[in-house]
């Protein structure tokens, strides 16, 4: 039997926008496996960003339970929920949110630095995290020095270097024209046949069909929720 | 995450925003500098008062008409009343407390030129007419030749011990001594060379002549001048005892009433002291002020100059908030930076406070300090400008929920 990663039972997500209740999530119930990798699909308003948020411990349901490693999330304070992304979930955004005055290498290092990490400790891991992705040659690069592609890449070691039980992306070819995207899908490849569990939110069939589960969203509900019988591989 | 590594983000971010931070950095510097230069040049003055000026020696006190520091034209109006101290009152009075202390009595008159063969001093030469006690009381040395002696005093003798800047103008590398100088139209014989004693408050302490008050009275002084009393005690015991005493003899000498103040000021140094307190006093509680305004209005640019960089810098703090800084260290990362950015401000105006008050000090002629207590003071001011100007801002950005954040445009 495979761990459970994420344990999502029941839970509804209910935003007050001015006078007006908006239901972003009814009842959804979803469990990921360490080593998945899955794809959240759906249209924008359906869901996934809020369903993102919460499975990135950014957010919390209004009802229902999360468990996260067989941890309550719905239980912990602000603090503890910083402690649970540091240590546990590596985020890939779309628009790369690198710092744009620190080298590539303080970027990597920046949620060891959150974590307490001794300064060499430090260095040596956003090292080995950089060399992963392929980019040893650019450590004291900064951001705009870098290609879109390659910004990416140090996005994703800066997810990696904590050695997360997740790694959360959301739209990470979003940004980056078709044959940049597949390099950073082949990379994703990579890291989920290495063993990381990945999830990848997206509105692209195409993006989504790298998965090896693809989950949709409609209306705050799951629509489907099945195995991708035509993965994609490089 | 700890305070290293937050200073080290602070000082990036400093110099990502050169001109914005130099422009907060100057306001705290000017404030800064205000309290750091009145202080200090305050110290000095103090320092100065209590090394120099309050120089009569321990056990002693002086007794003259006026008081050496006046801050108020009315209370001159007051003093410009009384009756000078003249030559009889002295003799008088020494008479009733010789016995148990020394007495000297000073007169003097500046601007005075002295010759001697072809060479001749600027008009700046001070002429004091003493006796032979001075030396003791004022704490003077002959190391060359002899002082003034009562038998000078007594026999109106046309001698002179002369100080160092006027032996250099007058003799140069030769011995004066035994030398004949003349100042006005009387001849004086050099039978002393007075130590060496360098300045105070820009005055020269050796640009003058000393001979016999007996003389000095004669040709040199004008009838409605006072004397300057100096009176030391025997020993430290009897100096209260002397100091009624001289009281008692002098208002009755003097004829004051019994209801009347006494019309004469005794100062001792630390009378002396006090009275420079009171008028630096002042000067030091404005430039306090002055700064105290200065920083505050600092204090409100750099409140505000922080929630705009808290604003500009929204999805940053929204990814470090995602990439798990707790609130504590988003709340340390900006007051780190604030702090960072006023001790910067508060070294500058530091540093510029004492090279000002040094340069004035030294033009002014002040023993000048290192015033560790007002770097201290301004250091302690800026520490709690940073702290207390960035709490809000830095409470602010701990605060954001970091989906709002990362998505703010």
């Amino acid at each position: 039997m495979p761990k459970t990663i994420i344990d999502i039972r029941n839970i509804s997500k209910v935003y007050k926008m001015g006078t007006q209740l908006v239901h972003a999530l009814r009842d959804v119930s979803v469990s990921i496996d360490e080593n998945e990798y899955v794809a959240l699909m759906g249209p924008s308003g359906s869901g996934k960003s809020t369903l993102m948020n919460i499975i990135g411990c950014l957010d919390t349901p209004s009802t229902g339970t999360y468990l996260f490693n067989g941890t309550n999330i719905n239980e912990l304070n602000d603090n503890e929920l910083a402690e649970i992304r540091n240590r546990e979930i590596g985020f890939v955004f779309q628009t790369f949110n690198l710092l744009p005055r620190a080298s590539a290498l303080k970027n990597i290092e920046l949620p060891l630095v959150y974590s307490g990490v001794k300064k060499y400790d430090r260095i040596d891991r956003a090292e080995a995290a950089l060399k992963s992705v392929g980019l040893e040659d650019r450590m004291e690069h900064k951001p705009n020095e870098l290609s879109g592609g390659q910004r990416q890449r140090v996005a994703i070691a800066r997810a990696l270097v904590t050695a997360p039980s997740i790694i959360l992306a959301d739209e990470p070819t979003g940004n980056l024209d078709t044959k940049t995207g597949n390099d950073i899908m082949k990379l994703f490849q990579n890291l989920w046949e290495s063993g990381n569990t990945i999830i990848v939110v997206t509105h692209e069939e195409e993006i989504a069909l790298h998965a090896k589960r693809i989950i949709r969203l409609r209306d705050g509900l799951v629509e489907t929720d099945e195995i991708n019988q035509n993965q994609v591989k490089f | 995450m700890n305070i290293t590594e937050s200073v080290r983000m602070a000082i990036a971010s400093i110099f990502t925003h050169k001109l914005r931070s130099f422009l907060t950095l100057l306001s705290v510097a000017i404030g800064v500098f205000a309290i750091m230069g009145s202080g200090s040049l305050v110290s000095s003055v103090d320092e100065t008062v209590e090394t120099e000026m309050a120089n009569l020696g321990e056990n002693s006190f002086k007794i003259t008409r006026m008081p050496s520091v006046q801050t108020s034209r009315s209370s001159r109006r007051q003093y410009n009343k009384r009756e000078r101290i003249d030559y009889k009152q002295y003799t008088q009075l020494k008479k009733s407390i010789g016995d148990m202390a020394f007495v000297s009595v000073e007169s003097s008159q500046g601007s005075m030129i002295v010759k001697y063969l072809e060479f001749q001093t600027d008009p700046d030469v001070t002429l004091q007419g003493t006796n032979e006690v001075y030396f003791n009381i004022n704490d003077r040395d002959v190391p060359v030749g002899r002082a003034i002696t009562e038998a000078d005093v007594e026999f109106n003798r046309n001698v002179a011990v002369i100080g160092n800047d006027v032996k250099n103008k007058l003799f140069k590398l030769s011995n004066p001594i035994g030398k004949e100088i003349k100042i006005g139209n009387q001849s004086f014989e050099v039978i002393g060379l007075l130590d060496e004693k360098g300045a105070i408050l820009g005055q020269s302490q050796d640009n003058q002549v000393i001979i016999p008050i007996s003389k000095f009275n004669k040709y040199y002084s004008n009838w409605w001048e006072s004397l300057d009393v100096k009176v030391k005690a025997y020993n430290k015991e009897s100096f209260a005892y002397v100091l009624d005493e001289t009281i008692g003899a002098l208002r009755s000498l003097r004829g004051d009433k019994p209801w009347e103040d006494n019309s004469f000021e005794i100062e001792t140094n630390e009378s002396i002291t006090e009275q420079f307190s009171g008028l630096t006093g002042y000067l030091s509680y404005f430039g306090l002020l002055a700064g105290f305004f200065a920083l505050a209005a600092a204090g409100v640019g750099i409140t505000n100059i922080m929630l705009v960089a808290i604003k500009e810098r929204t999805r940053e703090i929204g990814l470090r908030k995602a990439l798990g800084a707790r609130r504590f260290w988003i709340t340390m990362q900006f007051l780190v930076e604030t702090m960072t950015i006023t001790l910067i401000g508060g070294l500058i105006g530091i540093i510029l406070g004492y090279l000002m008050s040094t340069i004035l000090g030294l033009a002014m002629g002040l023993t000048v300090t290192i015033p560790i207590n007002w770097i201290i003071i301004s250091l302690t001011v800026t520490t709690l400008l940073g702290l207390i100007s960035g709490l809000y801002p830095a409470y602010k950005a701990a605060g954001l929920d970091p989906i709002e954040a990362l998505r703010y445009e």
